[in-house]
């Protein structure tokens, strides 16, 4: 079995790269504690591999790092130390509505973002009518995309992505806001995505929707992976987490 | 499809895109390319030609085919260097390529310029009196050439270091404004005293305003003019492709 994902030691810090303005260019910054949500390393020493075929989860609180994890695994962030290969190109799913124009029809934000994800307009209009029939939106296809609800923007970026030439999907939380309808949609669409030798990456807080797709993956928290394996193991090291921490909030509150 | 085919056609999009946002919502749509320059052309007419008389032989036409090539400029560069920070989903949730950017401000700007030419040109014909000249057919094409590869370097280069100090966008405005009135733009360069007169001449917007002019008014295109933006075109090309290579993976980390 080959590996389409793999991550080796990869350490990730913001800390030093902030846009600075004229005044702190001249007077200097001050330097802040390290917590939760600001710390030095994003990430530390993260390591995992994700076989073809595979669904791999990434579970933690916010601010553990799933997020800039993601950005590295697409390229729009670049680590500090360590090395990463995506063997495949990439689609990513990060945001919904990310590449969307409020202004423009369904139709003319599926020619633009699809070009974006790297395909030629005669690709995109090849497969439009398939797009278009997954996401559902008919009619309003020809509206702006700023009349769109929260779901149906998802609908349609979900849709474009899934019909790129893409062989690893990197998936944010954007399941979450479709209808529980076009989500087992999605659901359908992921297994057989998989059994196409499709790779996926999914970072969620809905352990029944990981337990579901995925087959391994990651429990991050402060940067650190704290426990890799199968998927079941991961979401038990998670809620072992989630108590260690609200148990920690009692003491800190009771004391 | 190469990979260049792609990208002018993700370029094409972008571009697209703007000028459908820009006008589609409007009741008179793409009129309003063509009516906005032809209002602001026809009050600098009445107001020059009639009101405030200067002692310059066709001192609105000077104005007018002046005027509008600085527009392009000015409001391309200006776009330009906000374009990492305004279009962050774009920088952070989907891999386009980064340069890509200014390059669509600049283009989409010339775009504004292309729809105000016809409106120059009948000015020329019906105010001044001159007729169409074959030789525009090459001079404007080849002066569009020039000031696209003037201001892209540009434009990428502010918009690299506004990710890092974010005062640039004020300064690159601040800048233009005064430009603006150093560079002869509402009076000839005759009227700047003679021992001034070589620093003006260095300007390289100057060399480009006058290139315009000269080949509207007069039928000329001065190579001496063209040869100096061509010269600086390249080294801001060189400087800003430096610039790029050393700090586009790590635009993401400061927006």
């Amino acid at each position: 079995m080959t590996d389409a994902v793999v991550c080796e030691d990869l350490w990730k810090s913001y800390h030093f790269r902030r846009p600075v303005g004229l005044k702190t260019l001249l007077v200097g910054a001050s330097m802040s504690r390290e917590t939760r949500f600001a710390r030095t390393w994003a990430l530390s020493g993260v390591s995992f591999r994700v076989a073809r075929g595979h669904a791999f989860g990434v579970v933690g609180y916010n601010g553990s790092g799933k997020s800039t994890l993601l950005s590295l695994l697409l390229g729009t962030v670049h680590s500090d130390r360590g090395k990463l290969e995506m063997r495949g190109r990439v689609a990513p799913l990060l945001e919904v509505g990310a590449g969307f124009h409020g202004d423009l029809t369904g139709r003319e934000n599926v020619f633009l973002y699809g070009s974006i994800l790297g395909m030629t307009i005669k690709e995109i209009r090849d497969c439009y009518e398939r797009i278009a029939e997954f996401s559902e939106l008919e009619d309003a296809l020809e509206n702006p995309v700023r009349t769109y609800s929260a779901g149906m923007i998802a609908r349609l970026g979900f849709s474009i992505n899934i019909h790129s030439p893409a062989e690893i999907l990197l998936i944010d939380e954007v399941l979450a806001v479709g209808d529980a309808r076009f989500q087992e949609k999605c659901r359908r669409f992921l297994r057989a995505f998989k059994a196409r030798d499709g790779t996926l990456i999914v970072v969620s807080h809905n352990m029944v929707e990981l337990a579901s797709i995925c087959d391994e993956g990651i429990c991050l928290d402060m940067g650190h992976v704290i426990h890799a394996g199968s998927i079941q193991s991961v979401i038990e090291a998670y809620r072992r987490l989630v108590a260690a921490v609200e148990a920690g909030n009692h003491a800190q509150r009771a004391a | 499809m190469s990979v260049l085919g792609q990208r002018l056609e993700l370029l094409y999009l972008l571009v697209v895109k703007e000028l459908k946002v820009r006008y589609k919502s409007r009741f008179f749509g793409y009129l309003w390319a063509l009516a906005n320059p032809f209002a602001f052309a026809f009050v600098y007419w009445i107001a020059f030609k009639f009101i405030m008389r200067v002692e310059m032989e066709n001192y609105a036409l000077y104005l007018i085919t002046g005027m509008f090539p600085w527009f392009w400029l000015s409001a391309a560069v200006v776009q330009g260097t906000r374009c990492y920070v305004v279009n962050r989903s774009l920088v952070m949730k989907v891999t386009l390529p980064r340069a890509m950017l200014p390059l669509s401000n600049a283009v989409q700007e010339m775009a504004h310029f292309a729809f105000s030419l016809p409106v120059i040109i009948a000015f020329l014909m019906f105010a001044g009196g001159y007729e169409l000249d074959p030789a525009w057919l090459w001079q404007i094409p080849v002066l569009i050439a020039l000031q696209i590869a003037f201001i892209y370097p540009l434009a990428l280069l502010f918009a690299l270091i506004n990710v890092y100090v974010r005062d640039m966008e004020y300064l690159v405005n601040l800048g233009f404004a005064l430009l603006f009135f150093a560079t002869p733009m509402i009076y000839p360069i005759t009227m700047v005293p003679e021992d001034y007169r070589l620093y003006f001449e260095l300007n390289p917007l100057y060399a480009l305003m006058e290139a315009w002019r000269s080949s509207f008014l007069r039928g000329t295109l001065p190579w001496r003019h063209a040869a100096y933006i061509a010269a600086f075109a390249a080294i801001a090309g060189v400087a800003s492709w430096l610039l790029y290579r050393r700090v586009a993976h790590k635009i993401a980390d400061l927006l």
